[in-house]
């Protein structure tokens, strides 16, 4: 990791030294909702990177070509398409206003020259096409070059339209709308691997949909009690195995995880695998049951693992373990002894969530301040940095950061006090194949790189 | 003491956070509610194994005697027992075993030997006392009614809220947080309920 003074520490295969690329988002100290960005992800070849926000829209970066004209760009990502995902809607039989805000996006893997992306907000999912068009027809027989019909009489001679080329323009145009299937709030969605279907998770239920049918899907998972008084737990995440179609997991605000199989029951209310980790009794506190909740769930690339995120550490659960998981990492322990301060401010139900790199040897999740932390899983290293507008000159190197969790605090430390609360991160994409980070900060993005990328 | 009061701010901040969750955009948020619920039942029970202590304490001839308590505390439990959507209206039955009709409400669907020691007699006879105190102090309702947003889910809440919680605001519970984070709760080990009583359920269910 890059150290302050100028000694390196002896570069590893798995250290990393990371870069500050890009950033993009406004520059406004007064931040408006709608801007606040909600989700982040790659697509299947990390060339495209989807952002959603609080004001219902998705902005889609792309890639740029590295091209020798441009040598320092290095790969940019730049803006590829804009476009507003959900709308406001209100919901008259209840009298309640559904938030525009997109939860998740979710890429599917790319079959032809256009690209797919699944959007969701509280209450409905939009499968979205993106497109380019980069020709135009020109010399229409029945139409002037504006579009308008062209008197019959007036056409005495027969034309075949040829194609032009034209300015590349992207269109994002949504081909499915899965509505009406969740009473609850949706938190998770799930392509799955066979490509054709894919789940919604809301608090309750989970539902299984195929991706060209839009009125009906199945219901697979429903925790919802018979009497709503014996409501203990609700669902938090929920994500499909990468490889195994019929596999798919789901966390819960108790901090516990199942496995289900689909093949063993049209309904998995009943669990393959139970995943939880008997609680240490010594750190029981007030506060205990909030903190266990877990906020994410990702498999692992290869599938054999599983990491979860609640709200102080992030686990890492091999999935033929379920009594405790084999790595736990600590995000942000100081914070244990302010539970009470962060449950008056809300802060204690933030959800952070968490991502693995490609190869799985590192894992990466956010905290407050802007800091966000790194666990690389080979050499146990931990590393905590910032997402700031003033560590933004390109190809400048991060910084690691320290906070001081009491007695003298040293030159460079933040105190556990200082921490801005208000700047929080909570949702982190690591390219799928190279060493490149987004970090959601507020309204901005960051874009890092490794140096030795 | 200082657990007690402790508890009790925290009941009281919980109750003020549910009520507002109601207004946010989006409607009700289940697992917000939940996690509320779950707070302020750890909050009410750390409050009530403060005050048994208390209790303890002091000669036990004279159970009648009540140590001076604010309002607060008063509405916050008030609060808690007219939550269970079994009728609030068994409170103010001060019969001669205000114990067994206390549990009696809170079990019946459940067996909850563990949670008698929880609500000794002693601590249902004050409530009875302080019920009484408290009742011609009830601040008139100056809030609205809440708008027709209550999700299907949570039908109680409304009522619950409306009828009570008008008091508790009224009496000026702590300010909508701004604080910076300076202040530490600390971390109180209590032995593990296994059994969750009856009310606490429909708390954590509206």
């Amino acid at each position: 990791m890059a150290g302050a003074g100028g000694g390196g520490c002896p570069a590893g295969s798995n250290d990393f030294q990371w870069c500050f690329s890009q950033v993009k988002g406004a520059v406004d100290e007064d931040v408006a909702e709608a801007d606040i960005i909600s989700t982040v992800e790659f697509n299947y070849s990390g060339d495209l990177l989807a952002t959603g926000d609080k004001g219902g829209r998705v902005v889609i970066f792309q890639r740029e070509q590295e091209s020798k004209s441009r040598p320092h760009s290095r790969g940019e990502y730049n803006v590829y398409s804009t476009f507003q995902s959900h709308e406001p809607e209100f919901d008259y039989l209840k009298s309640l206003e559904i938030e525009e805000k997109i939860n998740k996006i979710r890429w599917l893997p790319q079959q032809n020259a256009a690209h797919f992306l699944l959007s969701t907000n509280d209450k409905t999912i939009k499968l979205w096409k993106i497109s380019e068009r980069d020709k135009r027809a020109e010399g229409y027989n029945l139409k002037d070059e504006d579009g308008r019909l062209r008197d019959p009489f007036r056409i005495t001679a027969l034309r075949v339209p040829i194609l032009k080329p034209m300015d590349l323009m992207v269109e994002a145009s949504p081909r499915r709308i899965f509505a009406n299937a969740h009473t609850y709030h949706i938190n998770s969605i799930s392509v799955n691997s066979d490509h054709e279907t894919y789940l919604s998770a809301d608090d309750l239920r989970i539902n299984l949909w195929h991706l060209e049918i839009t009125d009906r899907s199945f219901n697979i998972v429903d925790i919802k009690p018979a009497n709503m008084e014996e409501l203990t737990e609700v669902i938090t995440a929920a994500e499909f195995h990468p490889h195994q179609c019929n596999v798919f997991v789901y966390s819960s605000s108790k901090g516990t995880i199942r496995l289900c199989d689909m093949r063993s029951s049209a309904l998995c209310d009943r669990h393959s695998k139970f995943f939880e980790e008997p609680e240490d009794p010594s750190s029981r506190s007030f506060f205990s049951e909030i903190i266990s909740s877990i906020s994410d769930v990702k498999f692992s690339h290869s599938g054999r693992y599983m990491m979860t995120r609640d709200y102080l550490s992030v686990k890492v659960w091999d999935l033929n373990m379920e009594s405790r998981p084999v790595e736990t990492h600590q995000v942000h322990e100081y914070l244990r002894s302010k539970l009470c301060s962060l449950y008056e401010n809300d802060c204690i139900f933030d959800k952070f969530e968490c991502c693995w790199n490609g190869s799985d040897s590192a894992i990466m999740t956010g905290s407050y301040n802007n800091f966000f932390r790194m666990f690389d899983r080979n050499t146990r290293r931990d590393v905590t940095l910032e997402a700031s507008r003033e560590n933004s000159k390109p190809r400048a190197s991060l910084k690691p950061r320290k906070v001081c969790t009491g007695g003298k605090r040293k030159k460079d430390e933040i105190s556990v006090d200082s921490l801005d609360f208000n700047k929080k991160i909570l949702h982190t994409a690591w390219h799928p194949m190279e060493n490149i980070i987004a970090v959601a900060a507020t309204n901005n993005l960051y874009i890092f790189q490794d140096k030795i990328n | 003491m200082e657990v007690q009061k402790e508890a009790q701010r925290i009941m009281t901040l919980s109750v003020w956070k549910m009520y507002h969750s109601r207004m946010q955009r989006g409607g009700l948020r289940l697992h917000r509610s939940l996690q509320l619920s779950l707070v302020m039942r750890s909050a009410r029970e750390l409050y009530l194994s403060a005050k048994v202590e208390a209790l303890d304490l002091e000669t036990p001839s004279t159970p009648t005697r009540c140590p001076p308590l604010s309002p607060e505390p008063m509405d916050t439990q008030e609060d808690e027992e007219e939550a269970s959507p079994r009728a609030a209206e068994t409170l103010a039955r001060c019969s001669a075993h205000p114990a067994r009709v206390g549990r009696k409400r809170r079990s019946s669907s459940l067996s909850n030997g563990v949670d008698a020691g929880l609500v000794p007699s002693k601590k249902a006879r004050l409530e009875e006392k302080e019920e009484a105190e408290d009742a011609s102090s009830e601040v008139p309702d100056r809030l609205l009614p809440p708008p027709a947003q209550a999700e299907g889910a949570f039908p109680n809440l409304a009522r619950v809220l409306q009828r009570s919680f008008s008091g508790l605001l009224n009496r000026g519970p702590t300010a909508p947080p701004t604080a910076p984070p300076a202040r530490d709760a600390k971390p109180v080990c209590r032995p593990a309920d296994p059994v969750l009583s009856v009310l606490v359920r429909a708390v954590v269910a509206f």
